[in-house]
């Protein structure tokens, strides 16, 4: 026995270990994301996120004030600053002033530089460049450093999305906008699919099997396949694309799914309850509606999950069936497509994007979850 | 004169005043802008008050806010609504809209080739005899714009639908003059400079050449910027011409002579930042930062006049980066031929207000209000150069002008399964180490496939 025992409990930390891994493998690219929506798109491009935690040793180029910024001091020609000015501070290991010799000196070493004077830099990164003549030309000294900074973290990029005037009134706009568009595209379909899905389950009439074939069928359907001749329909029967086209298109995408779904949840409940009520003298919608409607609650809950989902993080249909040139509607998606810029190189405005448009789902998610795993395992395991 | 100008602007204001159109960026009268062209037409304008011109295109940020701060100008002049909305994915959904009935007034499309789709369908509306007049006339090369502009309608007849507006300059060479200094390299002046200014870098332990051809869905396209470079400076005009059309098939020894003058560069594990293996992987839009790093990645990189875009935060253009032509052989003597790309203005859904705006956009000042503020060249003769934003672009903006033969990146001409599709995929292969020969092949294959 005590083999046994031994033996589930090292089967039991096999499958916690792997359970602990998977998450970590799951949640990975996540945190690299959440992480990179603090820092600037150069120190983005420059170091993976995952160093971005611990101080760096940096090569970074600092150009000194041009000729036009200098003073005379009894004689001497000077120009002043510092090479952290405007940036965090650091520890400098050597510099140089040269791009061919970047490590040419330690901080306090004097640098001659011939006829354009001599620089120094000390370990508090203040340089002091002088000369005997003035100094000429438009363009300053090119000091490059070596230096090691703690790491640095910045608001700006989340500052910039939501309240930088040149976005947030149309971040704004979009949400609510999405929001009109995201809450009746799931509860129409569920109103649909619940009716159709009562019926399919529970009502007996000739040709029942061969429609829920067709349903099934449908979901393998791509729907790229009905974007233009949709827009068409819509065009000709003059909803033309806006809210209500969106609303249609989402509930007519969303419908075999919620259908197949609900169905299957419905066709499991207890035969002897409806059965009862039957003989009872309940007639098929008062069945529906005191009894399959409240018991089927987690299977709805956890379509609306997902229907949720999908039409909040849906570019596509949007932008084919809503949003028209005249610029009026919008939804969250596109308008951080926008904010990406016309080559879509802003990575730092993508990662912070992804958070502050995932808000809502997670919100709806964890409040809904507990319904999310009854339902489907309800509806598909038995 | 000063009085005339004075009641010009005063009338204007009145107009704005009343239309109360969104804020004007440049006061009238004010700046290195041609406000005269611009009042003259104003005071001529059709009173489109009531009526909404929408603009559908391919400009995000910050383009899209230059963009309508142009169009602020029209609405002024004209009482008129005009509406610009950027997408990314302009290219679907421009095809999916004409299909389905629903276009915008106006597109601007990044590629000719799709307006010509377009045109073939009878979704586009002819711009007529007069734009056209005016294009070759008022544009440098202008009978090349007009090429460019002009595709085979509904019934295969050709017409002149669209003139060109934000254009930009392919064949420029970035590099870093204090880096240059350090080094004591000079810029070259013919191709055989700059290659033996190549050899000269990798022999003194650097790096010449960031070349990066990462973009995603559309990984390979810098390389195909190279092979038509190469292509106009190997062979004539005509020649390149012949290549796009497929008239001279893609696996023609000329054009795998253009790919192995673009592998010279790219194939050469010394010549390139992190060896020929990292070309394909690199983002385009991180490889120029090499430029700027510390110490330097590489000395040089070759890309369009957008580069600036990607160039690291406080790298100021004309200060920490400036440009030369990428020179052409001695020994070929073929000119200066310039290769660019731009953006094409074509109707599709014909109102007077989109006719109006339209030649509202042909003014010198919808092209300065824009430049002043963004990498935009102008091909226009008429605008004032001084709009520029920088030497940099206004050194550019005249090798446009000075342009005799203008060709237009051939990738964006070719058919999309070839110049979207297997030449940039083909590009990937080759600078992978595949044979020039078999991606040609390859390529030609495709587009046989086609016919």
């Amino acid at each position: 026995m005590d083999n046994i025992a031994g033996h589930k409990s090292g089967l039991t930390w096999a499958v916690h270990l792997s359970v602990l891994f998977l998450v970590l493998l799951w949640i990975f690219p996540t945190v690299g994301l959440f992480v990179s929506s603090f820092r600037t798109s150069d120190q983005i491009s420059s170091t993976g996120w995952w160093k971005a935690l611990f101080p760096t040793e940096q090569n970074s180029v600092y150009r000194a004030p041009s000729a036009s910024d200098q003073i005379e001091q009894g004689g001497v020609f000077v120009i002043e600053g510092n090479v952290f000015e405007g940036s965090a501070t650091g520890d400098i290991a050597h510099w140089g002033v040269s791009s061919r010799e970047i490590d040419a000196y330690a901080p306090g070493e004097t640098a001659d530089l011939g006829e354009d004077g001599r620089l120094t830099l000390n370990a508090d990164g203040s340089f002091r460049l002088e000369n005997t003549e003035a100094f000429t030309g438009s363009r300053g000294q090119r000091i490059f450093v070596t230096a090691t900074t703690p790491p640095e973290f910045t608001l700006a990029n989340y500052e910039f999305m939501l309240f930088d005037p040149r976005n947030s009134e149309g971040m704004t706009k979009a949400f609510f906008s999405t929001l009109t568009v995201t809450i009746p595209s799931t509860i129409i379909p569920i109103l649909i699919a619940a009716f159709a899905a009562y019926a399919l389950a529970w009502m007996e009439f000739p040709g029942r099997a061969l429609l829920i074939a067709c349903v099934v069928g449908l979901l393998v359907v791509p729907l790229q396949l009905a974007l233009i001749p949709l827009l068409k329909f819509h065009n000709n029967i003059g909803i033309g694309k806006g809210y209500l086209g969106v609303w249609f298109a989402h509930t007519g995408f969303g419908l075999p799914l919620a259908i197949y779904l609900l169905r299957n949840y419905m066709a499991g409940l207890p035969r002897d309850i409806i059965e009862n009520a039957k003989v009872d003298g309940a007639t098929d919608f008062q069945i529906f509606v005191k009894i399959i409607l409240p018991l089927s609650f987690p299977a709805l809950a956890s379509f609306a999950i997902f229907q949720f989902l999908w039409t909040w993080n849906d570019l596509l249909v949007a932008m084919v069936f809503l949003i028209d040139s005249s610029g009026e509607t919008t939804v969250m998606t596109r308008q951080i497509v926008e904010m990406l810029g016309t080559r879509g190189g802003d990575w730092e405005i993508l990662a912070t994007a992804a958070f502050i448009s995932m808000a809502v789902p997670i919100l709806v998610f964890f409040a809904m979850q507990r319904y999310l795993v009854r339902g489907l395992l309800a509806g598909s395991v038995k | 004169m000063t009085l005339k100008l004075m009641a010009g602007v005063a009338s204007l204001a009145l107009i704005a005043g009343t239309a109360g159109a969104q804020e004007l960026k440049f006061a009238p009268g004010e700046g290195p802008f041609s406000w005269d062209s611009y009042e003259a037409w104003a005071a001529e304008a059709p009173d489109l008050s009531g009526q909404t011109v929408t603009v559908a295109g391919p400009w995000l940020t910050p383009e899209d806010g230059f963009f309508r701060d142009v169009l602020a100008y029209f609405e002024a002049a004209t009482g008129a609504k005009a509406v610009y909305t950027g997408s990314d994915s302009f290219e679907q959904q421009i095809v999916i809209d004409a299909e389905a009935g629903s276009p915008p007034n106006i597109a601007v499309f990044p590629q000719p080739g799709l307006a010509a789709v377009l045109a073939a369908k009878g979704q586009l509306t002819p711009l007529g005899d007069d734009m056209k007049q005016w294009v070759t006339d008022n544009y440098a090369a202008g009978q090349s714009w007009v090429d460019l502009g002009t595709y085979p309608d509904a019934s295969g007849a050709p017409e002149f639908y669209g003139y060109f507006y934000n254009v930009n300059l392919k064949s420029l060479v970035w590099y870093s003059p204090d880096n240059f200094d350090d080094a004591g390299y000079d810029v070259p002046e013919t191709m055989e400079d700059l290659k033996a200014l190549t050899e000269q870098i990798a022999a003194d332990g650097e790096t010449p050449w960031c070349i990066g051809l990462g973009s995603g869905a559309a990984t390979g396209w810098p390389a195909t910027d190279w092979v038509e470079d190469m292509m106009l400076r190997t062979q004539p005009p005509e020649v390149y011409d012949q290549w796009v059309s497929n008239e001279m098939p893609f696996n023609d020894e000329r054009v795998i002579e253009a790919i192995e003058e673009y592998g010279w560069f790219a194939r050469n594990d010394s010549f390139v930042s992190g060896g020929s293996g990292a070309v394909a992987s690199t983002d385009f839009r991180d490889s120029p930062k090499g430029l700027f790093s510390s110490p330097p990645q590489c000395y040089m990189h070759r890309q369009a006049s957008f580069a600036t875009a990607f160039f690291p935060e406080g790298v100021e253009p004309g200060v920490d980066a400036d440009f030369f032509y990428l020179p052409g052989f001695a020994e070929k003597d073929l000119g200066n031929p310039v290769l660019g790309g731009g953006t094409v203005l074509a109707i599709t859904d014909p109102t007077p207000g989109a006719e109006a705006l339209m030649e509202f956009l042909t003014l010198p000042i919808a092209s300065e209000v824009f430049m002043n503020q963004s990498g935009f060249l102008a091909p226009h003769k008429g605008v004032n150069l001084d709009a520029y934003r920088d030497d940099i672009l206004r050194k550019q903006g005249e090798i446009l002008l000075n342009a005799t033969t203008f060709r237009f990146d051939g990738s964006d001409l070719m058919p999309a399964a070839i110049g979207a599709g297997t030449f940039w995929t083909g590009m990937v292969d080759y600078t992978g180490g595949k044979d020039a020969k078999a991606v040609a092949d390859d390529i030609q294959r495709s587009w046989d496939a086609l016919k």
